[in-house]
């Protein structure tokens, strides 16, 4: 072997990691050939510097927990057990719906109910995130999504087009905000995806200036008697910005 | 619990640092990383049956890094993953050299900043390799290429990093100056 093919294999060589052939030929040209040794010696301290100076991420306290929860969910017989329980289910159900209506009374009267609608919101938003649940309509077009949430939800909420601002339509889905079905919109700006509720403003009406938690920047407002709640992973300017494109859209 | 599930959490949960430490690496950002660790889990659960023994933290890797890849292809499709040309073998210089004289948490940083600045391609086969300890084989497999790419690949991914890293240093001497 010549200098050249040796060093076409001194990383595997170094990795132990060639076949015994080639491993003996390589050791019997490095005892002879300083500057492919020193070579060698220069790939073993590189992968040593690698190992010991780049920094291990740890799965952060939680992790495991959500992990374990998602199997468990994964592992339930849901279809089995929805036959064979069907009416029971139907019961449960109707109960549910009483309690929600419950919670939804108590949550009006409660001072807390904006920190749970951030809790949530940004729980859907980053639920959302995850590889399957981003939109259900997925869309560029500001019609076709309109016309998706037609009969999905009893209203009809705004879709705008914001391309020319840099926020450009991913499509739609059906999400839940304090007790009820809201109309998510998800925008994307660069890499960031941005997702808008809009519901009714019946029970109150929603405004917040641009705050952030949990890494989110997030901010609500009400126009033409819908509330919108906006969160994103993109700057406050950006979000103001999105925000200022959205309400001049709608008011045109 | 499922005696199933029983069985993949003992196998597959030691594993959560790692899968954690991949997906990391190839998105940078930690909520995202966590949403991919938890849906490869779910993958992973779905194809236990597939699971032959052998190396677990391989196969999960895999399915890890495999995950990482279809979010990213989902969520940020314009990130270019267009692999580097593979230049001629480029002679390595000494990290040592280089390393010589600044503290450990400037090494680890600028280290950092450099494995960051490689194309995904590169940044995956270092952190596989040197951190998570799969071998060559397992990388191709891993990877879905053949062992003689995973060898130029490895050896290319070194150089740059060394390179990337120097540039580092030498900006942040003359920035020191
Ligand atoms: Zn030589």
């Amino acid at each position: 072997m010549d200098c050249e093919e040796v060093r076409q294999l001194l990383d595997p060589y170094v990795d132990g990691e060639l076949d015994l052939t080639r491993q003996l030929a390589i050791e019997a040209h490095l005892a002879e050939c300083n500057s492919c040794r020193e070579a060698a010696q220069r790939i073993t301290s590189c992968s040593r510097f690698i190992r010991v100076n780049l920094p291990v991420y740890r799965a952060p306290p939680g992790l495991k927990s959500k992990v374990r929860t998602t199997l468990a969910n994964e592992d339930k017989p849901k279809f089995r057990w929805f036959r064979e329980h069907g009416r029971r289910l139907a019961y449960a159900a109707a109960l549910l719906l009483l309690s929600c209506a419950l919670a939804w009374t108590w949550l009006t009267l409660s001072p807390s109910k904006d920190k749970e609608l951030i809790a949530e919101a940004v729980s859907n938003h980053s639920r959302s995130l995850m590889v399957s649940h981003l939109v259900d309509c997925a869309s560029g077009d500001q019609h076709a999504i309109k016309q998706w949430f037609d009969g999905k939800v009893d209203y009809s909420p705004p879709v705008a087009d914001l391309t020319q601002a840099g926020y450009t339509l991913v499509g739609g889905r059906i999400d839940i905000l304090e007790q009820r079905p809201v109309a998510a919109i998800v925008y994307q700006h660069g890499k960031n995806l941005l997702n808008l509720f809009v519901w009714p403003a019946t029970s109150r009406k929603i405004d917040m200036d641009v705050r952030s938690e949990r890494g989110y920047h997030f901010c609500a407002w009400n126009l033409a008697g819908l509330n919108f709640f906006c969160i994103s992973e993109i700057s406050a300017a950006d979000l103001e910005k999105f925000e200022d494109e959205l309400r001049e859209k709608i008011n045109l | 619990m499922g005696e199933e599930r029983r069985q993949f959490e003992e196998i597959f949960l030691p594993f959560l640092d790692a899968a954690y430490n991949l997906a990391r690496w190839i998105v940078q950002h930690d909520q995202d990383a966590q949403d991919i660790v938890q849906e490869a889990y779910l993958r992973a659960f779905k194809g236990f049956h597939g699971f032959r023994g052998g190396n677990g933290r391989a196969w999960l890797l895999t399915i890890v890094r495999n995950t990482a890849y279809s979010w990213i292809h989902k969520h940020a499709p314009d990130e270019k993953l267009v692999p580097y040309e593979e230049e001629k073998h480029a002679e390595i210089i000494s990290f040592d050299q280089s390393a010589r004289e600044i503290t450990t948490e400037k090494r680890k940083e600028y280290l950092e900043n450099a494995l960051v600045r490689l194309p995904t391609e590169y940044r995956e086969v270092i952190v596989l390799y040197e951190l998570e300890g799969l071998s060559y084989k397992e990388l191709a497999l891993a990877l879905d290429i053949p062992v003689g790419t995973v060898m130029s690949r490895l050896s290319r991914g070194r150089r740059r990093l060394q390179q990337e890293f120097t540039q580092i240093r030498n900006a942040e001497a003359v920035n020191g100056l």
